[in-house]
């Protein structure tokens, strides 16, 4: 657990902001702390309770708040299908909790580091990794819902959160055809995050990028990717 | 119903539609087929998911549905992604990058 913990160590310093943002949300929309922690608890999720509390306390409907975080974590489902293989040795009654520990962090750390190291199991790791992400998340989110609201927005703190992301994205682009990927996703959110609905250009434009990367990888090019 | 109670619907109901999405196919591993195409398919998921979550709020600031166009963070994302690509290091491309926002939205507005 503990390898875990550590190679997601700088990546914390990200989830501060982003926890601040979270919880200076949930008193901005004239709740309280006791509403704060359970969401950061039970939906663990960042993007989807900004999200969702921005547009409850703009007096959208339930339904609506409900429908959109929905979709902004429409990608875990992609995420949990992309990542099974790699947790195959987890027994049963572990994987519903595992399930709770996927978040963006826990996956692109997992994914890009810790199932290619061979001195640690990755089931530890991952479970260290997310202890480490909620902990920090979880003391962000009651920090922000103290003085979040305090905290001038033209510091532009949230844009802490890509940066945290970018930094984890560049060691993934090894090959032409990562490469490759990275440019028709960064196109396509580009376009239609701003364009789409419900913020569904998120999960769209993640889709966009799976699907030419698989046609890239299709059956009888290997030759041609070096 | 009260505020309060409202908004303690919205968070059950989206921790368990949350949970299910994020949960069910780990779950299911083993019991459901997972063909070699598939893995095809989701080899580039990492690179597109943190694609997705860095551009449009390297490019934009929004409220709501409405999107602006930031310059300052454009430049201090392309920058960061330089120093990202160099060092690889976590902390050098935070630093750059709120380093280079801070300076350029100080700039922008003593320009404009």
């Amino acid at each position: 657990m503990r390898a875990g913990a550590k190679d997601i160590a700088p990546i914390l310093v990200g989830i501060v902001p982003f926890g601040l943002v979270a919880g200076a949300a949930v008193i901005q929309a004239g709740l309280g702390m006791p509403e704060a922690i359970g969401m950061s608890l039970l939906v663990n999720a960042g993007a989807s309770q900004i999200v969702a509390t921005t547009l409850f306390g703009s007096g959208a409907p339930l339904w609506l708040a409900l429908v959109t975080a929905l979709i902004v974590n429409a990608r875990m489902f992609i995420y949990s299908t992309s990542i099974a293989p790699v947790l195959s040795e987890a027994p049963g009654w572990l994987r519903p909790i595992l399930g709770h520990m996927l978040v963006d962090q826990n996956y692109a750390s997992t994914m890009t580091k810790g199932r290619f190291r061979d001195d640690v199991d990755v089931v530890p790791y991952y479970i260290g990794a997310w202890f480490a992400l909620a902990g920090v998340w979880q003391f962000s989110t009651i920090a922000g819902a103290l003085v979040g609201p305090l905290i001038p927005s033209s510091w532009g703190l949230e844009f802490a959160v890509p940066l945290v992301f970018l930094a984890m994205l560049a060691p993934a682009l090894k090959d032409s055809v990562a490469m490759s990927v990275c440019i028709v996703t960064a196109v396509a959110s580009a376009l239609l995050v701003p364009l789409l609905p419900l913020q569904s250009g998120l999960v769209v434009a993640i889709l966009v990028g799976m699907l030419y990367g698989a046609w890239r990888d299709r059956p009888g090019t290997e030759a041609e990717t070096p | 119903m009260s505020a309060i109670s409202q908004f303690w619907v919205l968070i059950v109901v989206l921790a368990i539609g949350t949970w299910l999405m994020r949960s069910l196919p780990i779950m299911l591993h083993g019991h459901v087929p997972h063909p070699p195409w598939l893995e095809r398919f989701l080899k580039h998921v990492p690179v597109a998911a943190l694609t997705a979550l860095v551009i449009p709020s390297s490019i934009y600031v929004h409220s709501g549905a409405t999107y602006t166009i930031a310059p300052a963070r454009i430049l201090a994302a392309g920058l960061a992604m330089l120093v990202a690509l160099r060092t690889k290091n976590v902390l050098a491309t935070l630093a750059v990058g709120m380093g280079v926002l801070w300076v350029a939205q100080w700039g922008l507005s003593a320009l404009g």
